[in-house]
């Protein structure tokens, strides 16, 4: 099968977007699978037909104010305006947030669902998954194990209607770890020492302009 | 101050709304806006500005300002038109990275502590039942981020709905 992945993400590398096609990877291998970023500018026509030539076109990408990125956006409204010839394709979405709950990305699922509707494809699943910036840290852990439990059974089911081109009911999980726990090491091990990497105290986050 | 966010060409705005630019700060599609990198620096390098400097860097600190912000966009799958949705994502320094959690949902606690209005306008001759649904779920997802309690939202087909639904510029 003929499948295409689209790195919706606008960070050229050490996206989650990536971390997470890596874990979609081991359960697909055996397709024919070309990955895209469309961090890098200008798609040549050789790759845009491989987009309209696929069986399966799985999107990963973060949310961005509840939806997606204008980056992605300009990259689906060009992909409409090229059309869609072969409408046996169905549409995957791996999308992750940076709150807690997986199920903040809906909203993101059903414009990706109404582009499909525009484009004339077939929608397939959504996999939503909160605490996007905490996932790096686990990477270590076996998917399917701890705190991504969840993550690696989420990623089973997908699967497995990607590789049978069916359809199913979006699913959106949060890492197997308490969400106060979540909530405080978030500003502990990520917020504050990037701020002091770059010379900042932890009270100038709060800064405002011209207050 | 009041804020209007729209992707009207510059020849349509003026004639739909001529005096608009006299009560409201304008913020359009002048062909140099960059979209968000996901770098975070507004967060954690420059707090409350974005380290992008081409004129659409400032939204944070223009939203401290703002009391009604009124937004003007192409429906486009039931989100904005990437224009708009580009000044919305570069918007985020207006918030802190730090978590706070409401009615059981995490979202971003905020920088500044005005309270905005928000009237969102959609344009578009062939909104489907879905795309209005979605952007109504958008609209209110975002007030939920941006702590506005007070805002409406509209659809249009035409120049001629549209320019009768903004009726406050």
């Amino acid at each position: 099968m003929k499948i295409c992945i689209i790195n919706g993400s606008p960070k050229a590398n050490n996206s989650t977007s990536e971390l997470l096609i890596g874990y979609l990877m081991p359960f697909i291998k055996e397709n024919e699978i070309i990955t895209y970023r469309i961090s890098k500018r200008d798609f040549s026509e050789i790759q845009f037909s491989q987009i309209q030539n696929s069986e399966a076109l799985i999107f990963a990408f973060p949310l961005y104010i509840d939806s997606i990125d204008s980056h992605l956006l300009r990259f689906l409204l060009e992909l409409e305006k090229r059309g869609f010839e072969n409408k046996n394709i169905s549409v995957y979405c791996i999308i992750n947030n940076g709150f807690y709950e997986g199920r903040q990305n809906q909203t993101a699922a059903d414009i990706m669902k109404n582009w499909c509707e525009a484009v004339g494809l077939t929608y397939g699943q959504t996999l939503g998954v909160g605490a996007g910036e905490m996932l790096p840290f686990l990477k270590d852990i076996p998917l399917g194990h701890g705190p991504n439990k969840n993550i690696g059974i989420a990623f089973q089911k997908l699967s497995r209607n990607i590789l049978s081109l069916s359809q199913g009911k979006d699913l959106f999980v949060s890492p197997n770890w308490p969400r106060f726990l979540w909530k405080i090491q978030s500003s502990l091990d990520f917020w504050y020492p990037q701020a002091k990497k770059n010379g900042l105290k932890r009270k100038e986050l709060k800064d405002r302009i011209n207050y | 101050m009041n804020i209007l966010i729209h992707d009207l060409s510059n020849e349509q705005f003026r004639s739909l709304f001529p005096e608009a630019s006299d009560r409201v700060r304008v913020i359009s599609d002048n062909g140099t806006i960059r979209h968000c990198v996901g770098c975070f620096g507004c967060w954690i390098k420059t707090p409350g500005r974005c380290v992008l400097k081409d004129g659409y860097d400032n939204m944070g600190e223009l939203l401290s300002r703002c009391e009604t912000l009124t937004v003007i966009s192409r429906c486009v799958y039931g989100c904005y038109s990437s224009f708009v949705k580009n000044v919305l994502d570069r918007s985020i320094p207006w918030l802190l990275p730090f978590f706070k959690t409401r009615n059981n949902e995490t979202h971003h606690k905020r920088r500044y502590q005005n309270n905005m209005r928000l009237a969102v306008h959609f344009y578009g001759e062939n909104i489907t039942a879905e795309e209005r649904e979605t952007a109504k779920k958008l609209v209110k997802a975002n007030c939920a981020n941006f702590y506005v309690s007070d805002y409406e939202i509209s659809f249009s087909n035409s120049e001629d709905e549209l320019y009768k639904e903004v009726t406050f510029i």
